[in-house]
């Protein structure tokens, strides 16, 4: 699965620490997602999805998908 | 940084560097006892030693987002158990009965008990990835300890000498770490 999250998150001026700590989890965890090797649970997900104001697929799509 | 959170800062460091000496203490009691060399140099040492890893704990805490309160239950919890074995150890070289040397046997078990149950919650208490990591960790080690010792088995059976059966805690707990050391760095 890959994420558009590095660019959202740039694009709000957040670093890894601040964008962790409004989503719960710790920076490793937003590192590895950002980086591909960890997809997220369907609640995290979500969560995020709202941290963004967009919808789940806005965010991640499948690796055979251009964004 | 407010003043609140330089407080909560100094009173962490110093729980934390309490409980990691009250630990080492009790490790180093533990270790003058079987050793048999002097308990107040065990207790020293091994005080210091705890207090050192404390401090460091504290001011680079591990990559793993226990709550700070969490590992000082796993502390106390492991001081438990290591002054349990010591009684244990005590009172095994005293002259009891073969019942009563049953029911001593026990007591190290409510330690080990009270440190398994004071990690699971730490663990639970990790966001999903580092609750995977540590969980895919556990797997990995339970596998290779099972290979370590179902292996020395098929040795022993062949000619090698027994081993005692508490080795198998440190071959789990290397395996452990191997698992451990492989999950972060595919992870990382």
């Amino acid at each position: 699965m890959k994420n558009r999250l590095k660019v959202l998150r740039a694009e709000r001026n957040w670093s890894q620490a601040e964008l962790a700590e409004a989503l719960d989890v710790s920076r490793q965890t937003v590192n590895t997602i950002e980086n591909g090797k960890y997809d997220p649970s369907l609640p995290l997900a979500f969560k995020m999805a709202g941290l963004f104001e967009l919808t789940i697929e806005e965010i991640f799509f499948p690796e055979d998908e251009e964004d | 940084m407010n003043t609140s959170q330089v407080e909560k800062n100094k009173k962490d460091l110093i729980l934390n560097v309490l409980s990691t000496s009250l630990t080492g203490a009790s490790l180093g009691l533990l270790y003058a006892y079987g050793l048999e060399f002097r308990m107040l140099i065990g207790v020293l040492g091994g005080a210091a030693f705890g207090a050192a890893l404390g401090f460091r704990i504290t001011r680079k805490p591990p990559r793993m987002r226990y709550p700070i309160y969490m590992l000082r239950r796993v502390l106390l919890a492991a001081t438990f158990m290591l002054l349990a074995s010591m009684l244990y150890s005590y009172l095994l070289d005293q002259g009891i009965s073969q019942a009563q040397r049953y029911w001593i046997s026990i007591l190290p078990l409510l330690g080990w008990g009270a440190v398994v149950f004071t990690i699971g919650l730490a663990i639970a208490s990790l966001d999903e990835l580092q609750r995977r990591i540590q969980t895919e960790a556990i797997a990995i080690g339970f596998a290779i300890s099972a290979i370590f010792v179902g292996g020395y088995a098929l040795f022993q059976f062949a000619g090698l000498p027994e081993v005692n059966l508490g080795l198998a805690l440190l071959v789990m707990s290397a395996a452990w770490l191997i698992g451990k050391l492989w999950t972060l760095w595919r992870y990382r």
